[in-house]
C-alpha cells in the first residue's frame, strides 16, 4: 500500500458525497478520520502487506493468453489472474483492509452485504482470521444463485442472513446492512464490498483495491508490454477502480469498463448505467448514475451474474465516464457465457461470470488492435462459485439428472 | 394552527402545566391501496391528530424499519406515483385541514430537481418537508428552496448527536426539528428516559418546535414527553394496526372499510388522549 495525501475525495466531479440519515453521521465521521490516519500509518500498511503476502497470496500472476491471442490475430491478450487470490476474487483485498481498520477502531463485530457472495466469503474468511464476529446480509435470490458461497461463509463461522425485502438482491442486502449499522455502530463496522455508498467508502475501497492496479503496472512494465487497454467488468466497480487506479491521472492506456448487458436494453433486462441508460440520482447515501423510473424509484435489473446486477455505479467511475477517461461497453449474458467457455478451452482458466463480461469485451478489443500492443483484462474472480449456473446453462438435462440423483442419494 | 400561534412546550412548563403534546400521525398513501389508505387517513384525522406525516413510498427506505419498508413496498405495488401523491394531499386537506408534513427520501426528491419537488409540495399546501437523507450540509438546495417557497424543511437530530452537529442544524434556523429519540431505525420500541428528556431540553434553545419520534407507540410514552416537546410522531404503530387488521380478517377487511377505520381510530384516539 502507498501512503498518499489525496486518498479522501468525498466528491468525484458531481458524483459521490454523503447523503445519509443523521443516525449514520457519527459512524461515518469516525470512519473517515480513522481511514485517513491509517493510510498515513506505516504500521497499518505493514499489517496489510503481511496479510496480502501470507493470506491473500499476492502478487497474483499476469498470464499471457497465448492460444487466444493466436486465434484472434490482433493485440496480445493478457489476463490479470486476480481470481487466484484467496477466496477466489479481488474482494479479499478490501475485506482485509477494512477488517484491519475495524480492529484498529476497536470494533468486535463485522457486518457485510453480498451479491455474488464473493465479498461475503472474503469478509467471513478475514473475520475468522482476525477473530471478529461476522454477519453477512444476502438477498434471497442471490442465496439461491450462489449457494456454494453461502456454505463457505457458514464454514468460516459467519452468520448469513437472508434478505426478503425489495428485489431480494444486492441492493436490498445493502439496505439491511445499513439498518443494522444504524444501531450497532458502537461495536460494529460495516464492510461495504464495492466502491460505492456514502463517503468515505468509495475512496476507501479504491485504496484497498488499488493493489491490483499497482501490481499489474509492475508486471506489464517488467514484461515490456505496450498496453493499449485495460479491461474490467463493472458492477459497483471495485475491481475496475482498483485496476485502473494507477492510470487515472494520465491519458493512456484506454480504460474500459464493461457492464452487464443482460438480455437487452429494455428496463429490467440489463444492469447498464452508463451509455445513457442510467440517470443521476441519490440512492443508498451517494450521488451517481442509477437505473431509475420517472419518479426516482429504483428499477429492477437483470444479469446472469449476481455480482453485476446492482442498479447503481460507483461515483468515481460515473465521473470518469462523464469525463471520458473511462469508456464503457456492455456484454450480454450469452457473450459472458461464451467467453467463459473460450478461455477455459484455450487457456485452462475459468472466469467468474462477472469477470467474463470483461473477458468478452477484451476479446473484441484484441481483435480491433494491432499485434504489437497488449490488452490486459482483469479476471477479478474465478468461476468455481458459478458451477450451478454454468452447468445448468451448458447442459441443462444432464445437470438436472445429476442433481436429482444426488437428491435421491441423500 | 401555525407553529407561531401554538403555545410552546417550554412556556407551558414555565407555568407549571405540562400540556399533552399534539400527535403527528404517520401514514403512507396507497398502503394498502389508494382508497383504504384514505380510510386510514380519515380515521386519524377524525381522531383529532394535530398533524399528518405523509410518507411518499420509496423503493429503498433505508432509515425505516421492516414494518414501514414493507408498507412502502405494498404501496408501490398498489401503483403509487408521485404525481398521484400530490393530488392525494389535496384530498386529505379537504377532509380536515391539519398541517401536512411530507416525508420522503432523496431518491424521489432529487429525481426531477429538489427545487421543483419543493415547489410542488408548496403548491399542494404542504407545511413541512422531512427528507432524512438530505440533511443540512448535504441538502442539495432543499433548505434554500424551502425558504423560497415558504414551507419548512425539517431537519432530524438524533439523541446521539454531538453538540457540533446540533449547532450546525441550529444554524439553518429551522421552524421545526424532528428529534429521533433513539439511534437506529423506525419501529422498535423506545424507552423514554432521562437521557431522552435531557436531549430534548438541549434542543430547546434552538427555538424550533420539537417533534419527537422513533419508537413511540403508547399513550404513556406520549404523556412522558409532555412539557418537553410540542409534538410526538407516531409511525410504525399505525402501520402495525393496519397490518394486524389485514392479516386477521383479510377477506372481510378487503370488503368493509369499517373494521380498518375503527381499529385505526381507536388507537389514534388513545394516543391523542381525546
Amino acid at each position: 500500500m502507498q501512503a498518499t495525501h489525496s486518498v479522501y475525495h468525498n466528491y468525484f466531479g458531481q458524483f459521490g458525497g454523503r447523503y445519509v440519515a443523521e443516525v449514520l453521521r457519527t459512524p461515518l465521521d469516525l470512519l473517515e478520520e480513522e481511514f485517513a490516519e491509517a493510510m498515513e500509518d506505516p504500521g497499518f500498511q505493514r499489517e496489510f502487506d503481511t496479510i496480502a503476502d501470507q493470506f491473500v497470496g499476492r502478487p497474483t500472476p499476469l498470464l499471457y493468453a497465448e492460444n487466444t491471442t493466436r486465434e484472434i490475430g490482433g493485440a496480445q491478450l493478457y489476463i490479470k489472474m486476480e481470481g487466484l487470490a484467496h477466496t477466489g476474487a479481488h474482494k479479499i483485498n478490501n475485506a482485509v483492509g477494512q477488517a484491519l481498520l475495524a480492529r484498529r477502531m476497536g470494533k468486535t463485530r463485522i457486518i457485510a452485504e453480498t451479491g455474488a457472495g464473493q465479498h461475503g466469503v472474503a469478509t467471513a474468511a478475514v473475520c475468522a482470521k482476525l477473530g471478529l464476529e461476522c454477519r453477512v446480509y444476502m438477498g434471497e435470490i442471490d442465496i439461491r444463485r450462489q449457494k456454494p458461497n453461502v456454505f463457505w461463509m457458514q464454514m468460516y463461522g459467519a452468520e448469513v442472513v437472508p434478505v426478503t425485502s425489495g428485489s431480494r438482491t444486492l441492493k436490498d442486502a445493502v439496505n439491511e446492512a445499513l439498518r443494522d449499522w444504524a444501531h450497532s455502530f458502537p461495536e460494529t463496522h460495516y464492510v461495504i464490498g464495492s466502491a460505492l455508498g456514502p463517503s468515505p467508502y468509495p475512496d476507501m475501497v479504491r485504496e484497498f483495491q488499488s493493489v491490483v492496479g499497482r501490481e499489474t503496472r509492475q508486471q506489464v512494465e517488467a514484461a515490456g508490454l505496450e498496453v493499449a487497454a485495460l479491461v474490467a467488468c463493472v458492477g459497483g466497480g471495485s475491481n475496475a477502480i482498483g485496476f485502473f487506479a494507477p492510470y487515472l491521472d494520465q491519458p493512456e492506456p484506454r480504460l474500459v469498463g464493461v457492464e452487464a448487458g443482460g438480455t437487452g436494453d429494455q428496463p429490467g433486462r440489463h444492469a447498464a448505467r452508463m451509455g445513457g441508460l442510467g440517470t443521476p440520482g441519490i440512492v443508498q447515501g451517494y450521488k451517481s448514475l442509477f437505473l431509475l423510473d420517472e419518479d426516482g424509484q429504483v428499477q429492477p435489473t437483470h444479469s446472469i451474474s449476481a455480482g453485476l446486477d446492482y442498479p447503481g455505479i460507483g461515483p468515481q467511475l460515473a465521473s470518469l465516464g462523464a469525463s471520458g477517461r473511462v469508456e464503457f461497453r456492455r456484454a450480454r449474458d450469452q457473450q459472458a457465457l461464451d467467453a467463459v467457455g473460450r478461455f477455459a478451452r484455450n487457456e485452462g482458466v475459468v472466469f467468474a461470470l462477472e469477470s467474463a463480461h470483461g473477458g468478452a469485451a477484451a476479446l473484441q478489443l484484441a481483435a480491433e488492435l494491432p499485434p504489437h500492443q497488449a490488452v490486459v483484462v482483469n479476471m477479478s474472480g474465478r468461476g468455481d462459485k458459478d458451477l450451478f449456473i454454468m452447468a445448468g446453462e451448458l447442459d441443462r438435462r444432464a445437470w438436472r439428472e445429476f442433481l436429482l440423483s444426488e437428491g435421491d442419494r441423500l | 394552527m401555525n407553529a407561531a400561534d401554538r403555545p410552546r412546550a417550554g412556556q407551558d412548563r414555565a407555568h407549571g402545566t405540562a400540556v399533552r403534546p399534539a400527535v403527528m400521525a404517520h401514514m403512507i398513501p396507497w398502503f394498502p391501496d389508494r382508497e383504504r389508505s384514505f380510510t386510514i387517513a380519515r380515521a386519524l384525522l377524525d381522531a383529532g391528530v394535530g398533524y399528518l406525516e405523509v410518507q411518499f413510498p420509496y423503493s429503498d427506505p433505508t432509515a425505516d424499519g421492516p414494518a414501514i419498508q414493507k408498507a412502502c413496498a405494498d404501496a408501490l405495488d398498489a401503483g403509487f406515483r408521485v404525481a398521484d401523491g400530490f393530488e392525494y394531499l389535496e384530498r386529505l386537506r379537504a377532509h380536515r385541514d391539519v398541517p401536512i408534513f411530507l416525508m420522503s427520501y432523496a431518491g424521489l426528491v432529487y429525481r426531477r430537481g429538489v427545487a421543483e419537488f419543493v415547489r410542488r409540495a408548496a403548491d399542494h399546501g404542504v407545511t413541512g418537508l422531512i427528507v432524512p437523507d438530505l440533511p443540512p450540509g448535504s441538502d442539495e438546495g432543499l433548505y434554500e428552496a424551502a425558504q423560497r417557497y415558504a414551507i419548512s424543511a425539517v431537519p432530524v437530530l438524533v439523541v446521539t448527536a454531538r453538540q457540533a452537529r446540533i449547532d450546525a442544524v441550529a444554524a439553518v434556523r429551522p421552524a421545526y426539528i424532528y428529534a429521533a429519540l433513539r439511534s437506529g431505525i423506525t419501529g422498535r420500541r423506545t424507552v423514554i428516559d432521562s437521557d431522552s428528556l435531557a436531549f430534548l431540553d438541549r434542543l430547546r434553545p434552538i427555538g424550533a418546535e420539537l417533534m419527537a419520534g422513533f419508537g413511540v407507540q403508547s399513550a404513556e410514552q406520549v404523556q412522558a414527553l409532555a412539557g418537553h416537546v410540542e409534538t410526538v410522531v407516531v409511525g410504525s404503530a399505525f402501520v402495525r394496526v393496519v397490518e394486524d387488521v389485514l392479516s386477521r380478517r383479510p377477506a372481510e377487511a378487503a370488503r368493509h372499510t369499517d373494521t380498518l377505520y375503527e381499529a385505526v381510530h381507536a388507537v389514534a384516539r388513545e394516543l391523542v388522549g381525546s
